[in-house]
């Protein structure tokens, strides 16, 4: 009980049940717009704009998710989505956990400031270098490709930081164990760290797919056919030039959450642990 | 000797793969942007160099110093309302955290932060609609005339800041409740022996323990608040007029609109600076010990 006194005096006031109740209506009322957007959806065009708005749609019609369907390759972008997040994720894995087991398992002159270097690249986000990306893609022949996209994605601080935080836990007498059994860094790394880190690369591999599979700047950059668009470069462009139709869109949108939100109710536990880790030693 | 050369290599080979990669899209593109910003590109391929008059260019642009500002202002909104909401939200979940319906509460809170920018920017047009709004109809029915939010200059970039609030604050508010988690019972134990109150436990050990957390929050907002783009481009298009047209903004429609390259590197550059200023000012202002 200590510890509700913590929260803003007020609120410790109410007592427990009472914030729970307030603290839900918050939630609630957090979750609405996207509630919203999938009531929008699949509702009629008059009832969109009907007044009072109706909360539960009164004639619910998939109307608007087959214009989607039929005017746009949304599957194909979903596909694209899959690739370019798949893609980000397996290659940040593969070159993040030898770099971060260097810079956390071996002793070296400079280990320490080389990593600062790299972490302090966290202030270089994808959206200062799009010219000089846009560039240096285009002598590579690479626009409007998958590696467009996803190449510079890889080289990720979070990366080797949130890897290396968690492999420097990992009690030295292991590896000393294994040293004297005959096993070189790399069976160190595979046998021994590997199996005890999978937490880390659980978290890893959430947060560089959801960054891939949300990416947005670059991508509008370097993907110009409708064929190659991931996702959210897709979403803009059912925005079209013309009149704005917000049945398309929220349909369109509700679509591009649905696998988010099916992936999240399953596994919220270990997403929610996972975005944990990254922001936190 | 042998033993040690070969030592080196080894750690060379562990690093190289990420190094590369860093090397060639992280590190390198900052200092090619900053080689393209001095020069003037032809559409065709040629170019001729021009040293600091892209930047120049900028300075005597009056757009730009209207996206600047816009800017600025859309941080100094965004980044307290992002870091202040996580804080209050991350609070709440604290200390609601012994019932088994707060594990809920806080996925609801947390959930916006997984969709893609588009969707945010989509939800929200629709939402502050001028004619059908929800958001609007609702303050109507509530005896309130709002503004026409984003068709209206002075709230276009406040509506905006709301809405990546909205995306954002969920991720803060995890890492305020992990690190409210690491304080150690006894910390309000001996605070509750000594007759403390709730605010003067709050202000004397919760927050001077929760500032690494704090400091790195703020990094993390000031550099999303600075290269806001997705939000403005579908929200608003950087209207009306030009109210809401931010850097990014700008830096978009002077490459790839007006194929002014030079110049939108120049904006690059602009932007990694004010990015590395405002991160030093955080570190000066709270200490050097943050989270990471």
């Amino acid at each position: 009980m200590a510890r509700l006194r913590v929260v803003p005096v007020t609120a410790a006031r109410l007592g427990p049940r009472l914030l729970v109740a307030v603290v839900a209506a918050l939630a609630l009322l957090w979750v609405a717009p996207i509630a919203w957007m999938f009531t929008t959806g699949i509702k009629p065009a008059p009832e969109i704009f009907a007044l009072p708005p109706t909360w539960i749609p009164q004639r619910p019609t998939l109307d608007h998710v087959h214009e989607v369907l039929s005017r746009w390759p949304f599957l194909r972008w979903t596909l694209n989505s899959v690739v370019v997040a798949g893609a980000t994720t397996v290659l940040s894995v593969l070159v993040s956990v030898p770099a971060a087991y260097a810079f956390s398992r071996l002793r070296w002159r400079g280990r320490d400031a080389i990593f600062l270097v790299f972490l302090s690249s966290m202030l270089i986000p994808l959206e200062v270098n799009v010219i000089p990306l846009y560039f240096l893609m285009n002598r590579l022949h690479l626009l409007n490709t998958y590696p467009a996209v996803f190449l510079p994605m890889i080289g990720m601080p979070i990366g080797i930081f949130l890897l290396r935080q968690f492999y420097i836990n990992i009690p030295g007498e292991l590896d000393d164990a294994a040293r004297v059994d005959g096993c070189g860094n790399l069976r160190i790394l595979w046998h021994v760290i590997l199996p005890l880190s999978r937490p880390a690369l659980a978290a890893l591999v959430i947060y560089m797919f959801t960054f891939a599979w949300n990416e947005f700047f670059w991508s509008m950059i370097a993907l110009s056919s409708p064929q190659m668009f991931t996702l959210p470069i897709g979403l803009r462009a059912l925005q079209g030039a013309y009149d704005i139709d917000y049945g398309v869109l929220m349909a369109g949108a509700a679509m591009a959450v649905l696998p988010t939100l099916m992936l999240f109710l399953f596994l919220r536990g270990s997403i929610i642990r996972g975005i944990t880790m990254t922001a936190h030693k | 000797m042998r033993r040690r050369y070969g030592r080196i290599v080894e750690i060379a080979l562990f690093i190289l793969p990420f190094a590369a990669f860093w090397i060639l899209f992280r590190l390198g593109p900052v200092l090619y942007g900053f080689f393209i910003s001095l020069y003037r590109w032809d559409p065709l391929g040629d170019a001729k160099f021009i040293g600091a008059r892209n930047y120049l260019n900028l300075a005597r642009d009056p757009r730009f110093w209207n996206a600047l500002v816009n800017t600025l202002e859309f941080a100094a909104i965004a980044i307290p309302l992002i870091v202040g909401i996580g804080l209050v939200l991350a609070l709440f979940i604290f200390a609601g955290r012994k019932r088994r319906v707060t594990t809920w509460l806080e996925a609801g809170f947390f959930f916006p932060y997984l969709l893609t920018v588009s969707v945010v920017g989509l939800i929200w047009r629709w939402l502050l609609d001028p004619d059908f709004g929800i958001v609007l109809i609702a303050l109507r029915d509530m005896g309130i005339d709002p503004p026409v939010f984003l068709n209206e200059p002075r709230w276009a970039i406040p509506a905006i800041a709301l809405a990546t609030a909205w995306w954002l604050a969920g991720y803060r508010m995890l890492l305020f409740r992990a690190a409210l988690e690491d304080i150690p019972d006894e910390f309000y134990e001996a605070a509750r022996i000594d007759g403390a109150s709730g605010a003067l436990v709050f202000f004397s050990i919760v927050l001077p323990l929760l500032r690494p957390a704090i400091l790195f929050a703020l990094v993390l907002t000031t550099i999303s608040g600075f290269i806001v783009f997705g939000q403005v481009l579908i929200m608003t298009a950087g209207g009306p007029g030009r109210a809401s047209e931010v850097l990014a903004l700008y830096l978009y429609r002077f490459g790839f609109e007006y194929l002014e390259m030079g110049q939108a590197a120049a904006v690059g550059m602009v932007l990694f600076l004010i990015i590395l200023g405002m991160t030093l000012v955080s570190f000066r202002w709270l200490g050097f010990e943050s989270s990471l």
